[in-house]
């Protein structure tokens, strides 16, 4: 678990695939500490940042990821999403949406310049470039999505094909006997 | 994630007992809650019956639903008072309810676990805390009462 108060920690590399994402540790939705292993727990995680629930981007595909929640909760895989918004402001948000999903807090912005997330053309909000990075259990980068663009987003089928093939990967008895 | 995937109380309608000579119905429950440093004190619903006929396959739509609720709104509603969580579970395909430990009472007339089996308010000092399960993940592990167990490390 990383807390990123340790100046002589090794810099976080690049988030491409094959890197391992840092175990980023948060105040979550109701305000506990939450580590992205602890959320994994053993499962391929799906990771997004995202601004904040102002955007109507990210109102958009937020819903997108409330209709497929419903495949995560039962195929043994779990998602996360990372903002600035304050915890009880994610709170509100997330019950608006419907989501079932854990948001983490980086209100005080304590992660988004050492993942080199920060979306620096909103200087009024600073908040995070979306992006999704679909993860191994240890955190290793499948794959990363830049949404900076709303094209560049992973869709649907994108987090479906990750998923697939990290469980394909992770669970010794995919194939039957 | 340390501790046992899975342990035994006991129930009887009215008290909680990890001594079988007490008697009581056996049910298990995520080790992890049994397992922790013990809060004393605490408040437990207990949302199951002592007749062992009060059962119903996890599967069932209104289980899935409880679980649901605990993510969507149960585990934000209790906030800090939380001490931990979890379904029982008598067998590979059973639930006989669920006990949710809060360090306060307050809410325990909202708990959605108790659409399932009645609830039953009691003192005790079994319990520690565990961290709330993160969703939306609602399905069990190897027959494991929910929110415990975990798939063993793999490549």
């Amino acid at each position: 678990m990383a807390t990123n108060d340790d100046e002589s920690a090794d810099p976080i590399p690049a988030l491409v695939s094959g890197a391992r994402f840092p175990d980023v540790e948060l105040p979550d939705h109701t305000g506990r500490m939450r580590s992205l292993s602890e959320i994994a727990a053993g499962n391929p995680l799906a990771l997004f940042t995202a601004r904040g629930w102002w955007c109507p981007k990210e109102q958009r595909y937020m819903r997108g990821l409330v209709e497929l929640q419903d495949e995560f909760e039962v195929a043994y895989a779990q998602m996360v999403v990372i903002t600035i918004d304050a915890p009880e402001v994610q709170s509100a948000f997330r019950a608006g949406l419907g989501a079932r999903f854990t948001f983490l807090s980086d209100a005080e912005r304590r992660w988004i310049d050492l993942l080199g997330l920060l979306e620096s053309t909103d200087t009024t909000h600073r908040p995070y470039r979306p992006a999704g990075f679909t993860l191994r259990p240890d955190l290793t980068i499948h794959e990363s999505y830049n949404g900076y663009w709303f094209w560049g987003r992973a869709t649907a089928e994108d987090l479906r094909r990750d998923m697939r093939a990290i469980s394909r990967d992770l669970r010794d008895d995919w194939e039957p006997a | 994630m340390g501790g046992s995937p899975a342990r035994e109380l006991f129930w009887d309608g009215v008290r909680l007992s990890l001594d079988p000579a007490e008697g009581g119905r056996p049910l298990c429950i995520d080790g992890r809650c049994l397992d922790a440093e013990t809060v004393p004190g605490c408040f437990a619903h207990v949302c199951a019956l002592s007749e062992d006929a009060a059962r119903i396959p996890f599967d069932q739509p209104e289980v899935q639903e409880a679980r649901r609720a605990a993510l969507a709104w149960w585990i934000p509603l209790l906030g800090d008072t939380l001490v931990c969580l979890s379904t029982f579970s008598l067998d590979g395909v059973h639930c006989a309810g669920a006990v949710t430990v809060a360090r306060h009472p307050h809410h325990f007339d909202q708990d959605p676990f108790a659409r399932l089996f009645a609830g039953t308010t009691v003192r005790t000092d079994l319990f520690g805390v565990v961290a709330a399960p993160a969703g939306p993940l609602i399905e069990r592990i190897a027959g494991a009462p929910w929110p415990g167990g975990r798939f063993p490390a793999s490549a």
